[in-house]
């Protein structure tokens, strides 16, 4: 994988009249990674979008995509797929997604080609002269994602891809993000408030709040700095007992008895303890039955990131 | 291809491919000519109604009895009240009551007396208007006859000399410096010109509007606008939809044109034009389609007009007041969300429109007013009050000066309309007030 990354963005800062929608954002994108974009509505996730898909430029800051400053030379390498998305109703299918991929810089038989495998990949063959307008929502997606990836873009921005899906659709949504990635080399933006698709997709997360980024990095280390050390023991004995024990060790989370004597406990172990000795000790107290590190969902780092954020920010 | 032509070609194409527009264009001629021809034969028939014009006459000043017939009438000038297909006088002493009156076979009742001589004004009393037709020709006759009773009671001319002595003068009319000659009947056409100029503009100009907020609602224009800036989409929609209304405008002349030459060629060889020239009394024994078009009074400025010059400043002024126009109504398309939440923004866009549509009646009258002079430089006003005044002729640097602050402002709007197009095109939720897309101009070129 090349180290530049493929999206970089430096000092971002927008606003609209009085209302500053980015503020002084710096983020980077490495290549070949899907890149999750999270935050609660009115983050200034659109914000941030529109300007990395060349929407509207940024008051001050700079966009830099592959190492070079953002220009009109990169419309050809992106690929946009809008949270709310339409489609022209006065136009068929095909020749909807041929306008779009000629917009993007394809030849006519090139964009047919690709339309051709496309269609035939998500099962929308014999579309190609159905008007717009008799389309489902369901089946207007899939063209749109089609019309959004069809160029075989180097960089893609997927706002809200999988919303509208039904489950079975959504899955084969996900799976041809993942094999853009895995074949092409595809970097990928995506834009999302649902953290299951994130755990399933993304390698990289952002989390943006009230216009700042208050949180980047690869996804296992946001999980592994989220889980502040916790680990899940399963055992079989005195609750009681094992906490009394426990002292100034380490600190007691949740509990959840399980019946016949066997306990679910969260441990917050500090630092200086390191897992094998902690298991050591407990082997002598009770008859450990299982024992692994927190699973962190991305809920629960976004929900810890954003709650941390405005404990501290009164803003 | 250059992205922005791909934006056009789409505009255009999805268009003029349309069933109705095609229908429309091929038919708008015929229709056309439709519509009038239905207006003339409606007319026409209306009068095939016999109208019975009962004239009450107590002093026996326009008749006399028929000696041996008590009671009944008769005119002492036939020639007066000759009888026409759809007119037929009948005399009588005495006036009807309204009841008899209804009764009676008289659709009309005129009683002439003194007053008529005096004033010159006669009542028409009737329980169905006459046409126009018939009251006019009333006019003539009973003013012919009173013309005969006044000559033989007051000289001592008889009435064919004093006929032969009677000059009336017809007027024709020069520019001295144009040279162009019966600007009133050529006025006219220029009215037509205009009038057709207000319908494209506005029909087309919708249809902008229309597109824009297409696209905004169903957001499409996020995915155009990542590929092409807002202002050449905006742009591009405008030059497409404009060349659509130019095709229908090209297609329209070459169709009327056609028809026009068709219908000549019917009526030299159908014997038609003998017989229209034969009704009207005509000296000139014309048999051929145009001669018979330039001896007509009406029809002769048909030939007398520069067709393709108006044609050509047609083009000229048609793309360059949609432009200026479509516009407008591009940035309240943009500002917008639905069509029906545009109509309060509509109304100061159009209301120059509507002004100079309504204001061309005057400048059909005084082409050389002040009025008109003025809005034939006032760029909203001068796309539809030039074509009056190229019709009946106009210095060539008053089209020039007019041209010039034409393009000027129509490249002040387009960057105008363009800012605010493109601010308001992604803002959703609110409408906004006038003076909010006023601040969208301040906004920086982001």
């Amino acid at each position: 994988m090349n180290d530049t990354p493929s999206l970089e963005l430096f000092d971002v800062s927008k606003r609209y009249g009085t209302h500053i929608a980015l503020d002084g954002v710096s983020l980077e994108v490495p290549q070949g990674s899907i890149f999750g974009l999270l935050g609660p509505n009115g983050a200034g996730k659109t914000t941030l979008i529109r300007m990395v898909a060349g929407i509207t430029g940024p008051d001050q800051g700079s966009i830099s995509f592959f190492g070079e400053a953002m220009s009109s030379e990169h419309i050809s390498l992106l690929g946009y797929l809008p949270e709310e998305r339409g489609l022209y109703k006065n136009m068929r299918v095909g020749e909807q997604a041929m306008y779009f991929a000629r917009l993007r810089g394809m030849g006519k038989k090139e964009a047919e080609r690709e339309l051709t495998d496309w269609f035939q990949r998500l099962e929308v063959d014999g579309w190609w002269d159905k008007e717009v307008a008799d389309l489902s929502k369901g089946m207007a997606q899939k063209i749109q994602f089609i019309v959004a990836v069809l160029h075989k873009p180097k960089f893609l921005i997927l706002d809200e891809p999988l919303s509208g899906f039904d489950p079975i659709n959504a899955s084969r949504i996900r799976t041809e993000i993942n094999r853009l990635r895995d074949e092409f080399g595809t970097t990928i933006l995506l834009s999302t408030h649902d953290m299951s698709s994130v755990d399933e997709l993304c390698d990289h997360v952002a989390l943006i709040n009230n216009g700042k980024k208050i949180l980047e990095g690869p996804v296992n280390a946001l999980r592994e700095n989220a889980r502040a050390g916790r680990i899940e023991l399963k055992f079989r004995g005195n609750l009681i007992g094992f906490t009394a024990a426990l002292g100034a060790g380490a600190i007691l989370h949740e509990a959840l008895s399980l019946g016949d004597n066997i306990h679910d406990v969260v441990l917050g172990l500090p630092p200086s303890i390191p897992i094998e000795q902690f298991l050591k000790w407990a082997t002598t107290e009770v008859d450990v039955l299982s024992c692994t590190p927190k699973v962190v969902s991305m809920d629960e780092v976004f929900l810890h990131a954003v709650n941390a954020v405005s404990n501290t920010d009164p803003s | 291809m250059n992205r922005w032509l791909i934006v056009v070609g789409r505009e255009y194409k999805t268009r003029v491919r349309k069933r109705a527009f095609i229908i429309s264009t091929l038919l708008g001629p015929f229709l056309l000519v439709g519509v009038v021809a239905a207006i003339l034969f409606i007319g026409m028939s209306s009068t095939e109604m016999n109208s019975k014009v009962l004239i009450v006459d107590h002093h026996n000043l326009l008749t006399y009895n028929i000696p041996g017939e008590e009671g009944v009438l008769k005119a002492s000038c036939q020639e007066c009240f000759a009888e026409r297909s759809f007119l037929e006088y009948s005399f009588a002493s005495k006036a009807l009551d309204t009841e008899a009156f209804l009764e009676s076979e008289f659709t009309a009742m005129i009683v002439f007396d003194d007053g008529i001589m005096q004033h010159a004004k006669a009542l028409l009393q009737y329980e169905f208007a006459a046409p126009m037709k018939v009251q006019s020709a009333i006019k003539r006759d009973l003013g012919e006859a009173i013309e005969r009773l006044r000559v033989k009671s007051e000289s001592k001319l008889d009435y064919e000399t004093y006929k032969k002595l009677k000059v009336q003068i017809g007027l024709s009319t020069e520019n001295i410096v144009t040279e162009d000659r019966n600007i009133e009947n050529k006025s006219v056409v220029g009215f037509v010109f205009s009038v057709f100029m207000f319908m494209f503009i506005m029909i087309y100009g919708m249809h902008v509007m229309r597109g824009v907020i297409e696209e905004k609602s169903n957001r499409i224009v996020e995915v155009v606008i990542s590929v092409v800036k807002p202002e050449h989409l905006m742009g591009a929609k405008i030059a497409g939809i404009g060349l659509v209304g130019l095709t229908q405008i090209a297609v329209w002349s070459l169709l009327s044109w056609l028809l026009f030459l068709g219908f000549g060629v019917y009526a030299e060889s159908s014997g038609l034009l003998l017989n229209s020239m034969g009704e009207q009394g005509a000296q000139v024994a014309a048999t051929d389609f145009m001669t018979f078009i330039q001896s007509n009074e009406e029809l002769g400025v048909l030939l007398q007009v520069n067709w393709g010059m108006m044609l050509g400043w047609s083009a000229f002024f048609y793309l360059a007041g949609f432009a200026l126009y479509a516009s407008l109504f591009a940035a309240i398309g943009a500002a917008v969300e639905q069509e029906s939440d545009a109509q309060y923004l509509l109304l100061p866009a159009m209301i120059p429109l509507m002004f100079s549509y309504i204001v061309n009646v005057f400048i059909i009258e005084s082409p050389d007013s002040t009025l008109a002079t003025f809005c034939s430089f006032f760029p909203f006003t001068s796309p539809i009050t030039m074509m009056v005044k190229l019709s009946v002729g106009v210095p060539w640097w008053h089209v020039a000066v007019s041209s010039i602050i034409l393009i000027m402002t129509v490249l002040l709007m387009v960057k105008l309309a363009g800012k605010i197009y493109r601010t308001g095109i992604l803002m959703y939720g609110k409408k906004p007030s006038l003076r909010e897309m006023a601040r969208w101009l301040m906004y920086k070129n982001t």
